[in-house]
């Protein structure tokens, strides 16, 4: 949305809006639909309590105190303690910082690799691109459980192989989305016009081309992050992600799970803040999508 | 074409009649009072063959279709064999085995009778190493199998066995196939045996779902009590446990946590079988890694954990801490450990060693009770001064972590979190340490000519008292190497309904022919 300024002299202008004021309006969009806030909040919850987990957890999170092995939810510990007297809670709330540690990291890198190989693909040469596709489709077409499963029995669980994991799932789906994007842009006007006057393919791929392409890109992460928080949560669930003693949701649910008989509230515990996270980085990732997009939002057309 | 329409009472009204179907499914129903005993497989079969299959199910299945010359008895009963396919079978000599088949055993499929020339063939078939079986060890004793008669012969051993009669001969190793229908099959045979000789036949097997077994109408010997045993294959030990509460199953081996649950709230109409496993578990420190080299260390490391904690967090309590690999069942048991947990010891240690910061990797399967105890071990190690890395590995690649052929990682290990299953005699927990298992299964790397000498020497005595104080020793010499910190012998824990009268050996696996009505 573009703000109208009259002049003096009885002219306007239009004067486009600065970042701040864009961000604004698209959180006002986002908060404007209830899922939207929903999402909005709960991604705050979760991004705070991840900042601040060391401040806010009451005890050491992998403090064992067998003694105080499976007891209930108290004053003392607010979700009872796992098999090995850990407080649950603490391993809730330090979980959080696991999880977003590991999407943040590996969506990250997952852009930084995916934006270069995009812009390749789709500013270079038809035969470069033809090869890029190849590998980015044969990447794609193995199954993500099973790639994971492989990568982690070669190298060993771990927080890396984890976000190893995640980074070859989801660049070729990243790196062809900028490749699209790349492709519909090299033929535009301005594009053309750098082409006319002799700029270097560096400029305009990382000048021109890398601003138009970002965003979208950033969206589909974001949309992407509880799909990642989920992977991360399984493989650890199986033994195969984060080391036992760190904790994550997907540690927590697989020990609550040997207990279940004992008591529900290790499951729950572990559970909770996944659906949680599911849920408010999908709203907020939808509704994110909702507000930048000019074909679904029609107050953002040119 | 009309759509069909389910609403909510549809859809209750279906489910009771599903349920109540279910229910009076003869195979299904609640079976002891029955025919069919039903009972939980915890794999399915892929090898049937005595000389090549890969235990579990197959050895109870084995068990059904196949005979050996002696059988073990319950071993809450205590470790007692009885004749079976022999009617005769005695010691001759201390290396002369004598045996006589029983005049009605018979092979399936006209292969007439069962013959001594059938049992010399299916132990030196096992024993000959060009057939490359897995438990040809079994037979390293024997010299050959002599036939004297159709039905009888002797077997000569190289030297005096003690074990032979309890390790090999009344194992999956020691059962008879039959010579001519095996030759005919090509020498070997998986999921098809081509002739038996058992109390049951295989009626019907569904992969990975269930098999069943029927009567053999050629067994002329004491008859099972069940004319039917069907196994339902489900592999996860708490998935076992339900199937069991929801009446599918009439046994079932359980987990730890379900055992502690059963304590409190046992299923009705249920007997809880709980008893010392076989199965052992201890820390293998690799004495030759230049982290352990200083005996110092390794010592202070035994002293630093207090295995009862582990009892406590890993065995939800359920479990003793082991003093050796010889569990207290068996002659050579030994009453205590040599160097018992105490955290000043091993900071004394330490700093006579002159160690700080010393972070070490500790290696062990990624299942639950693994993890746990690695937790447990990081956290008292850690109480020392001594960082812990744990590194969890898929079964696949932790079984190639300590053995040489498959490269250069058994020369590096550090610690590793190891558990083997036993068996009835303690030569067959101990074999593992021998010199000529490093590289193999030794994973400490446990170099000593004394154990190699006690082990051969056990294996001649006959003499039970002369044995168990030699299996001490050898487990004395384990410690003092400062390569081993034993942790516990694996509770055993199973289901039965009342009524119902299980036979479970020595390595905790089944023999069917030998359940009864109580």
């Amino acid at each position: 949305m573009a703000a109208v300024t009259a002049t003096t002299a009885g002219e306007t202008t239009i004067r486009e809006p600065g970042p701040l004021q864009r961000a604004g309006i698209t959180l006002a969009h986002v908060l404007s639909h209830p899922l939207g806030a929903i999402g909005f909040v709960l991604v705050v919850l979760i991004v705070a309590t991840a900042l601040f987990a060391p401040w806010i957890a009451p005890y050491s999170p992998t403090a064992i105190s067998v003694k105080e092995r499976l007891a209930d939810p108290s004053l003392s510990h607010l979700l009872g303690t796992d098999q090995l007297g850990r407080d649950l809670f603490s391993r809730v709330i330090v979980g959080t910082r696991t999880a977003m540690t590991v999407a943040l990291t590996a969506l990250s890198v997952s852009i930084a690799i995916a934006l270069p190989l995009g812009l390749i693909a789709g500013y270079g040469p038809r035969w470069l691109d033809a090869i890029m596709i190849l590998v980015f489709d044969s990447v794609s077409s193995l199954p993500m459980i099973m790639l994971g499963l492989a990568v982690v029995v070669l190298l060993g669980p771990g927080v890396s192989t984890v976000i190893l994991v995640i980074v070859l799932y989801s660049v070729p789906s990243y790196a062809r989305l900028v490749r699209t994007q790349t492709l519909s842009l090299k033929t535009r006007d301005f594009i053309k016009a750098e082409q006319v006057m002799n700029a270097g393919t560096p400029r305009i791929l990382f000048r021109h081309l890398l601003p138009n392409v970002i965003g979208p890109l950033v969206i589909l992460a974001c949309l992407d992050i509880s799909t990642v928080i989920t992977l991360e949560a399984g493989l650890s669930f199986l033994g195969l992600g984060v080391k036992p003693q760190i904790p994550s949701w997907g540690n927590i649910l697989s020990d609550g799970f040997a207990v279940i008989r004992n008591s529900a509230v290790p499951v729950i515990a572990g559970g909770a803040p996944l659906i949680l996270a599911t849920v408010g980085f999908t709203f907020f990732g939808e509704a994110l999508r909702d507000a930048l997009d000019p074909k679904l939002n029609p107050e953002r057309k040119p | 074409m009309n759509a069909i329409s389910m609403n909510r009472r549809h859809f209750l009204a279906g489910a009771a009649a599903g349920a109540a179907a279910l229910a009076l499914r003869p195979g299904l129903s609640y079976a002891v009072e029955g025919d069919t005993l039903i009972v939980r497989g915890a794999s399915d079969i892929e090898v049937l063959d005595p000389a090549f299959q890969n235990g579990l199910l197959e050895e109870e299945i084995g068990r059904c279709l196949f005979v050996s010359l002696n059988r073990l008895d319950d071993v809450r009963e205590g470790v007692r064999w009885q004749p079976y396919a022999a009617s005769e079978l005695k010691q001759k000599s201390p290396t002369e085995i004598e045996f006589t088949l029983h005049d009605w055993l018979v092979w399936s499929g006209d292969f007439g009778p069962v013959t001594a020339e059938d049992v010399k063939f299916s132990f030196e078939r096992v024993a000959n190493p060009d057939n490359a079986s897995p438990w040809a060890y079994a037979f390293d004793a024997l010299k050959e199998v002599e036939v004297t008669g159709d039905r009888s012969g002797i077997i000569r051993l190289k030297a005096p066995s003690a074990p032979f009669w309890v390790t090999t001969l009344p194992y999956y190793m020691g059962h008879i196939v039959c010579k001519k229908a095996v030759e005919a099959a090509g020498g070997k045979f998986t999921t098809e045996a081509p002739a038996t000789a058992g109390p049951y036949v295989i009626e019907k097997w569904v992969p990975n779902q269930s098999l069943t077994l029927a009567l053999n109408p050629a067994w002329k010997g004491e008859p099972p009590t069940f004319p039917k045993v069907q196994f339902q294959i489900v592999t996860d030990d708490d998935a076992a446990a339900l199937a069991y509460e929801s009446r599918a199953l009439d046994y079932t081996k359980i987990s730890l946590n379900t055992l502690a649950t059963y304590k409190d709230t046992l299923p009705e109409k249920t007997q809880l079988i709980q008893m010392d496993g076989n199965r052992f578990s201890w820390l293998a420190i690799n004495v030759n890694n230049p982290k352990f080299k200083d005996e110092k260390v390794r010592r202070a490391i035994q002293y630093a954990i207090d295995v009862s904690q582990i009892m406590e967090g890993s065995y939800s309590g359920l479990a003793a801490p082991a003093t050796g690999v010889v569990p207290p069942a068996l002659v050579g048991h030994r009453e205590a450990i040599l160097y018992p947990a105490d955290a000043e010891k091993a900071q004394a240690l330490f700093a006579e060693a002159g160690v700080s910061d010393l972070t070490v990797e500790l290696s062990a399967q990624n299942d639950k009770t693994s993890q746990l105890t690695c937790q447990i071990v990081q956290a008292l190690l850690g109480a020392v001064g001594i960082t812990v890395d744990i590194k969890t590995y898929d079964d696949a690649i932790y079984w190639t972590l300590g053995d040489k052929s498959a490269g250069d990682t058994w020369q590096t290990l550090e610690i590793v979190l190891m558990n083997f299953a036993g068996g009835v005699d303690p030569s067959e927990n101990l074999t593992w340490f021998r010199p000529s298992q490093i590289g193999i299964y030794n994973w400490s790397q446990f170099d000593s000519p004394e154990f190699e000498k006690l082990y051969q020497d056990g294996m001649a005595e006959t003499d039970q008292e002369k044995r168990g104080g030699i299996y001490r020793r050898m487990q004395d010499l384990m410690e003092e190497s400062g390569g081993f910190v034993f942790i516990t012998h694996e509770t055993f824990a199973a289901v039965a309904r009342e009524g119902l009268k299980p036979c479970i050996l020595a390595d905790g696996y089944l023999d069917m022919t030998r359940f009864t009505k109580a």
